[in-house]
């Protein structure tokens, strides 16, 4: 059958990441933070007491920010490259990395919405580097067997059902 | 496409139920949420209207459990069938993995499942996929009703790739499991 290649995340793409964004977690004063795929999968998150529900928040901001896109399409707007949700004690920031990756920032009304775009932008421009950057050669692969366990395991799984 | 975090030790896929207005593509899904181990599923996300008609999808996330070291999950949406929603159906299906084409199998709604299932295709083939790399399984639904078009007579009309056909009725979740076993099992082996 045909192979389809797909977002692939290896070790060092990670820890770069995560070191990244408790940077700008720290700079920004942002409560939590996470990157997501433009489809809607969780990559990672920074966060010290606020844990929102991840999945969900991930399927419900991909899909925003692609229907916003599609707003700047009808509007003949290039692109409308960030999302902006403000609450009364929250405030979600959601812009784009890379075609493929998405950044989520949430915090707090005491601090400034200007400071978190202004580093967010700067971590975004890392961030592509990380995303953008040549691909290694010698990268991790899938397990051989793993189509095999992953079989049986989803017949377990819907056993009796 | 799948996302694969070797870093965090994940693999995501991602499943959309495809098909036309009122075919139980919510259904489906809800029965799922409903039955499986409450413990592999997530919490049900759905954006719909007053009515309860889809809006823009359902989402239920299921963990299939670690294989060879990966955390192996399956996310599953569906899409609004009316045929208005478009913009919304396009958006739903960026990245999918496998597809689940709900057709409705009363008589009656022949019309609206041929549209379905060519929309389904000019949607894809627009975003760049080709349907012979995903996952792909018919599912044909309301199979308790009467007056429901035969299975063969169905094929014939809707399963032009010789894909995976399945019988069902989501209502009491008849056929409901069959179906995403498939798909989840198609989708693992086409993306290796």
């Amino acid at each position: 059958m045909a192979k389809r290649k797909g977002l692939v995340i290896n070790d060092r793409q990670l820890d770069r990441c995560d070191d990244l964004l408790a940077k700008l977690k720290e700079v920004s004063g942002s409560s939590f933070l996470a990157l997501i795929s433009t489809s809607g999968q969780p990559i990672t998150t920074a966060s010290d007491e606020y844990h929102p529900e991840t999945l969900s928040l991930a399927s419900l901001a991909a899909s925003s920010f692609a229907a916003t896109q599609q707003l700047a399409k009808i509007l003949d707007e290039n692109e409308f490259t960030l999302l902006f949700h403000e609450g009364k004690g929250l405030n979600l920031h959601v812009s784009q990395v890379t075609d493929q990756v998405l950044l989520i920032v949430t915090f707090g009304r005491q601090t400034q919405v200007g400071k978190v775009r202004l580093y967010t932008q700067r971590a975004i421009e890392v961030l592509r580097q990380i995303f953008e950057g040549p691909e290694d050669d010698d990268g991790p692969e899938m397990d051989s067997d793993f189509e095999l366990d992953a079989g049986l395991a989803i017949d377990d799984l819907f056993k009796d059902l | 496409m799948p996302l694969i975090n070797f870093a965090a030790r994940e693999i995501n896929y991602k499943i959309v139920y495809y098909g036309c207005g009122l075919c139980g593509k919510t259904t489906n899904i809800q029965y799922i949420h409903r039955t499986i181990n409450p413990e592999a599923r997530g919490k049900l996300v759905s954006i719909a209207t007053e009515e309860e008609r889809t809006l823009y999808f359902d989402f239920l996330p299921l963990t299939l459990g670690t294989v060879k070291g990966m955390q192996t999950r399956f996310h599953l949406y569906t899409v609004p069938g009316q045929s208005y929603y478009n913009a919304s159906r396009k958006l739903v299906l960026q990245g999918v993995d496998g597809v689940i084409f709900v057709a409705d199998s009363q008589i009656t709604r022949l019309d609206e499942n041929v549209e379905s299932y060519l929309n389904l295709w000019d949607n894809l083939l627009a975003q760049g996929d080709d349907l012979t790399k995903l996952g792909f399984v018919i599912q044909m639904n309301k199979r308790d009703l009467t007056d429901v078009f035969s299975v063969e007579d169905l094929n014939e009309l809707l399963n032009h790739t010789h894909s995976p056909v399945t019988e069902s009725s989501a209502v009491t979740g008849e056929g409901v499991f069959d179906t995403l076993k498939i798909v989840c099992k198609q989708v693992i082996a086409k993306t290796g």
